[in-house]
Formats: structure tokens, sequence, C-alpha cells
């Protein structure tokens, strides 16, 4: 009888962990509703009453590290506004690393269905594929409620068969930093087209300084340079045609770009060994005054205005667009903003959420903000926003030439990432490491990238 | 209680959990990934469909697959034919030293506990062609600077001797436990027969280490074969895909690129090449050397 009691109790003791193992948590995360309905009846009165019952969303940001406590602390104002304006709502902030939040944890959560309610995602190709396959929510009926459809510079990476479905937090373009002091010294001036910039690196070369500072371990820094001679030798919107089929990777103009920054390579204009320096490397061949210029985003402004990571060199940094291949020709600069928020398609199926998420987008998109981002942080107005109002949020003579370079652009387009398929960046970034190791020429490596194009357009026919 | 112990219920009862362990995390994986090696799933779709074995055909036709097989291939042969042999050697020698013995044990096996991603920035460090302790070695004797990191020709082996540095002395101190269980009477037997030093080690103590040797390098393939942290934290697979290996090649080229039925294929092609060589090591190497007899 023991026994058989021992058997009996020790199946019920397995059975129960097995079935507490298997079940689910109602208390957060599910996709039941919060609360049906905003309001509820008082007591059969006729006054309406807020339902301010306790819920809550989660907002899975990337604001780790030193480098990004103003933006933290942006978010954080934005938090607190949004959970003033809706009663009952507590915000769960959920920070994770940027590039591990994009490759492992979202990817994971939106293969399982259950993206949190707000989350940092990469408009192309990220947004545009969650998007599709519904999981995220269509923000053009909000953008249009709000008034902001038409606020922002550029919504394109956001944006699937006309819907959008994600907001950009800031805005970039690509250019050349460069030692202003040594400029001075050497009485240098700024190029005003291409050619110029060849004798100026020739010049500091000759100096016995390194003329480009690059990294190329991570193949989209070097592809910065190359896709800004792409757009100047075969013109910007080359790169929309490649998905299309209508325009080809092997295109005569494609090969000169490609030629040119090879030529870079082989004058010796970047330090050897780039391919096996890290991002931060090459701003530290600036800082310590090994390199003389370096093609990056505005964002990296951050790094030279500040004394703890640019010690001596704050204060002595400039900024100019890539000039021209001819004197007078229109400015042409990668402008982009592909890093903001979207948000899970779920929280359309939740009145109370959907007014939490609103009154997110009514807060974090607001000139104050996009200002204080400009001011605190250096980042861009991803926002329409006078030119002469973005001036006067920093007297700094770095952001003041960022300024100046944003004012004298002719043409901008996209990072071509935003504009291919995963697969052809790949083909692309493997093209540029071997055109650096000098294992390949640009019509080969060309002719491989539109393999992949021909592939990658066949794939999604 | 015996009876209870001699009841089948009891046992099944006591399986159950581990078992269903086994099945969630372990059997249901590898056939999920071999379903969905067939398909073009991008990872997130609801929607699947099957291609059957395009995803493997597109494997076997793609120059880069090749090249990161041929780099697992190299993280083997280094594994068996350098480190092993140094593992022995190190094990041999810490084995007969009569002070500190714990000290060596220790201080060899302080890098397998050592996070990938340190060790990555520490050797990170001792290859930079600036400044980095393997050049100012070179340089002592003339030797022009190596761009370690970032020359394809030096970029594989600079990984080897790190992975190499990371996990000889977990095997050294595997090793060093068989060497310390074999009777001391044959050693000082040897001995009395007038048997060198060098004549013991060979003949007597390795000759009796050989299972664990064998377990050693059994581990090191399975090891090589599914590389890829220290292959990232050094070179991304760079430069140009020159470091690239199995794992990372399914990094770049399927996962990073929505292509998780892509991916799939690479992870069941990893999961079947190291099944056929640990079987035919079993079978044709180890087999021989399982048997010791004091």
């Amino acid at each position: 009888m023991k026994k058989s009691l021992m058997l009996l109790m020790t199946l019920i003791f397995v059975a129960s962990a097995m079935l507490a193992g298997c079940g689910k948590s109602n208390s957060n995360g599910g996709n039941a509703p919060a609360n049906e309905g905003q309001t509820t009846t008082n007591n059969g009165g006729n006054e309406a009453k807020v339902n301010d019952e306790p819920f809550e969303i989660t907002i899975r940001h990337t604001q780790v590290g030193e480098s990004k406590k103003f933006r933290l602390a942006l978010l954080e104002d934005v938090v607190k506004k949004t959970q003033d304006a809706v009663p009952g709502l507590t915000i769960k902030l959920d920070a994770v690393e940027s590039e591990v939040n994009r490759k492992e944890k979202l990817r994971g959560e939106m293969a399982a269905g259950k993206p949190p309610e707000v989350f940092d995602v990469f408009g192309s190709p990220d947004a545009a594929l969650y998007a599709k396959e519904g999981l995220m929510l269509d923000l053009t009926p909000i953008l249009d409620e709000l008034g902001l459809k038409d606020k922002f510079t550029t919504l394109a990476p956001f944006t699937v068969d006309g819907k959008i479905y994600g907001l950009p937090i800031g805005g970039s373009i690509e250019g050349y930093f460069y030692n202003k002091e040594y400029f001075e010294q050497k009485s240098l001036k700024t190029p005003t087209t291409l050619d110029e910039l060849d004798k100026l690196a020739e010049a500091i070369k000759a100096d016995g300084k390194i003329p480009f500072a690059q990294s190329s371990k991570d193949a989209w820094i070097p592809l910065m340079t190359t896709n800004n001679l792409w757009s100047y030798y075969a013109g910007p919107e080359i790169t929309y045609g490649f998905k299309t089929g209508e325009t080809k990777w092997t295109d005569e103009n494609m090969v000169k770009a490609v030629a040119k920054h090879k030529e870079w390579v082989d004058k010796g204009y970047y330090k050897k060994g780039e391919l096996g320096f890290e991002y931060a490397d090459m701003r530290n061949q600036i800082i310590t005054g090994e390199a003389v210029m370096m093609m990056d985003g505005s964002w990296a402004n951050s790094v030279f205005r500040d004394p703890a990571q640019a010690g001596d060199m704050v204060g002595k940094i400039g900024f100019f667009n890539m000039p021209p291949v001819n004197a007078g020709d229109p400015v042409v600069v990668m402008q982009d903003a592909n890093n903001g928020y979207g948000f899970s398609a779920a929280v359309a199926e939740d009145p109370r959420k959907l007014q939490a998420v609103k009154e997110f987008i009514k807060n974090m998109w607001t000139d104050e903000m996009q200002l204080r981002g400009l001011k605190e942080d250096g980042v861009l107005p991803a926002m329409k926003m006078d030119l002469e109002q973005m001036k006067t949020t920093s007297d700094d003579a770095l952001m003041q030439d960022i300024f100046k370079a944003v004012s004298e652009i002719g043409t901008s387009f996209p990072a071509f990432d935003a504009l291919v398929q995963a697969e052809v960046n790949t083909a692309l970034s493997m093209g540029i490491q071997q055109i650096i190791g000098g294992e390949i020429e640009p019509a080969k490596m060309l002719e491989n990238v539109q393999a992949a194009q021909d592939t990658a357009n066949k794939a999604e026919q | 209680m015996n009876k209870a112990l001699r009841n089948p219920l009891i046992y099944l009862i006591f399986v159950i959990p581990a078992f269903v362990l086994f099945l969630a995390f372990f059997i249901y994986p590898v056939f999920t990934a071999i379903n969905n090696s067939f398909t073009s799933w991008n990872g997130i779709s609801k929607n699947i469909n099957y291609i059957g074995f395009d995803n493997y055909v597109t494997a076997f036709n793609d120059v880069a697959f090749w090249k990161s097989v041929r780099n697992n291939v190299y993280f083997i042969l280094f594994s068996c034919l350098i480190q092993v042999p140094l593992i022995v050697i190190f094990s041999l020698l810490i084995a007969n030293v009569k002070k500190l013995k714990g000290l060596y044990k220790t201080a060899v096996f302080m890098p397998s506990i050592m996070s990938t991603a340190v060790i990555g920035i520490l050797w990170g460090f001792i290859y930079n062609p600036d400044f980095g302790l393997a050049n100012e070695i070179l340089g002592v004797f003339g030797v022009s600077p190596v761009y370690w990191l970032s020359d394809k020709n030096w970029a594989m082996i600079s990984i080897l001797i790190t992975n190499a540095w990371q996990w000889t002395g977990f095997y050294i101190v595997m090793v060093l436990a068989a060497i310390i269980a074999i009777p001391k009477e044959l050693e000082e037997a040897a001995a009395i027969d007038g048997a060198t030093g060098f004549q013991r080690a060979t003949r007597i103590t390795i000759p009796l280490i050989m299972p664990i040797i064998s377990v050693v390098i059994m581990l090191s393939i399975a090891g090589a074969m599914k590389a890829a942290d220290i292959v990232l934290v050094m070179t991304k697979g760079g430069p140009a895909g020159s470091t690239d290996v199995m794992a990372t090649y399914m990094i770049r080229y399927a996962i990073t690129s929505f292509k998780h039925g892509f991916g799939n294929s690479i992870a069941v092609l990893i999961f079947v090449f190291t099944i056929i060589i640990t079987v035919l090591y079993q079978v044709l190497i180890s087999k021989r050397t399982e048997r010791i007899e004091y």
C-alpha cells in the first residue's frame, strides 16, 4: 500500500511539474487586450470614467552604454510624458545592445510572432520583411491623425506598398571629417572636385601622414566611400534600378567608381592592414593625428566633440562633403534615416495600448525632441527642419560644418543597403574587401555582385 | 524499496523528465533543422515553401562554401597534428615536475575558462601590426611587420594559434589525470631495468594514455567542426571570407540575409560532416586504442 502511494505521489509530482512547465503566464507579454474599451460606466450613471486599470507596454531600445546616455535620457523623458498622459500605463524599458537586438532577439521574437509593443528596428531590409509578414503596425492612419505624415525628410526605408511601418529617430549624412589644424598648418583647402581631393591626399601622403583613416574589417565602412563615389560617377539613381533589373552593377561608370577606390588603395592613401582594423581604430587614427581625413557618417561628431574620447583633438576637427567630379556640379550625398522605432501589429487589437503608442509617437517625434537630439547627441533630425533653426542648437564649429554640408547638398540618396537585397550587400561586402586586399579587379568584382543581384531578383519573382 | 526499484514503472518515471528534455532540446531541433533545410523559409514567414534539395545544391556549387569547409579541415589538422602532440609533451613535462605542479596546472588551464571575446581582444593586441607582441618579437630578429589578421595568408594561422592557446590547457588537465592514474610500479620497474625518461614516456606512459588521447582528438575534431566564436571575434570571417568556417559561412550567407532555409541546410551539413568524421575516426583509429590492461 505504501509503495503504491509512493508511486502515485511520484506520478502526481512529475505530472504537475511538467504541466507547470508547459503552462503560459498571462501576467505579461500575452496578446490579450489589456482592457477592452477605454472607458467604463460608473455604477450605471451617465458620467463616463477613464479606465485607469494598470496595464503595461514594453519598449525595446538600444540606448546602451556611455555614448548613448543622452539618447537614453531623451527616451526616458518621452516615457514619463507618455505614462503621465495615459492613465494606468506603465512602460517597461528593455535595453538590448543594437546588433544583438537586430540579429538575434527581435528576429526570434518576430519568428514567434510576439515582438514587444515598441521596438528599435532598422528600416531596410528588416522592417520591410516584418511588415510584409503582418507583424508591424501600419502607422499611416496614426500619422495622418497626428499630422506627422509629411514632417519627415524621408520615410522610404520604412515604407512598404505605400504604408508606413516605422519612424526614424534621426538622420545622418556621410562625408569627410578632417584635421582642421593640420589643414591650416599646411595651408590646405577643402576640395571642390574629386581631382582636388586626390591631389590633397597625394600631398598628405607625401608629408608622411595617412590621407584617409579607414577600418575595413566591417565592409560597410569602406563601402561608404564606394557608394558615394559611384553616386558621382554613375549617378545616385543607378542604385534604385539594381533591384528592378533596369540598371546593372557592371555599368562602365560603376567600374570607374570602384576603380577609383582601388586606385586610392593602391596609392597607399589608407593605412596598410586596414582589413584587420575595427571601426574604433580609424577614429583613433584621426584623434592621434596619424591620419588626416576620414569618411564617416555625421553621427561620428559626438566622438570628436567629447574630450573623454577625442582629448586634445576637440575643436580641431572639421567636416566636408565628398566633392563632385567636375567643379560646379551638384553635390551628391548619402542622406539616410534607416534606424528608428517600429510597433507590434498586436497593438491594434488593444485600444489602450494603441492609445499609448499614439501618445508615445506624439511625444517622441516633435521639433523639440529632434532639436534636443541634435544638440545633445549631434544626431541630425529625421524630421524636416529649418536649417537656421538647426544652427541655433550648437555653436560648435564641427556641428556648424555639418550644417553647412547639409545646406550644400544638391541631391541626396539613401545608402545602397536600403535599396538592394541583403545577399547583394553580402556579395558587395565581400567584393570591396577583395578589392582592398588586391585579390580582384573592379570589373570582375562587379560581375560577381551582378550575379548575386540576378539570383536575388529571380528569387523574388 | 527493493521491490519498488524492481518495478519498471519507477525507472520510467525517473527517465521521463530527462527524456522529455532530450527530445525537446536535441531531437526536435535536429529534425526541425532537417525539415527547414528543404525550404526557402526566411525565418519569419508563416508560409513555408518546400524546394527539395535546392539549398544543398546551392551550397555544393558555391566556391565560398568549399573554402569554409577547407578552413574547418585546417582546424582539424592543426588540432590533431600540432595541438595534440603539444598537449602530450606539456602533460608529460608537468606530470614529472617535482615542485609547483598545481601552479603549472592552473596556469595552463586558465585560458580555457576565459571567454572567447576576452581572448579575441587579448590576441588582437598581440597581433596588432604596430605595437603587438608578435611583431615586437619578430622585429628583434629583423623581420618586417606581419599583418596577422588583415593578410589572408596569415589570418587563418593566427586564428588557429589563438584557438589552440585557448583549449590546450583544458586537454592538458585531462591527459594529466590519465598520466597520474598510471600505477607508479610500472615506471619504477622500467627505471630499474634501465629505461631512460624518454623511453619510459614513449614506451609506457603514452601507450597507456592512448584512450584519453583518443578522446582528446575526438573532442578536438568536434570542436573544430563547430568553431565559430573565435573566428567571429578575431576576423569576422575576413579578410574577404578567407577565414570563414562553415558556421560563419552560415551566418554570413544565410542568417544575415534572412535565408533560414539555406542556413539550416548548412547546419545539417555541419552535423552530417561531423558525424562522418567522428564515426570514421572511431572505426578506423580509436577502436584499436580503447582496451588497456595494466
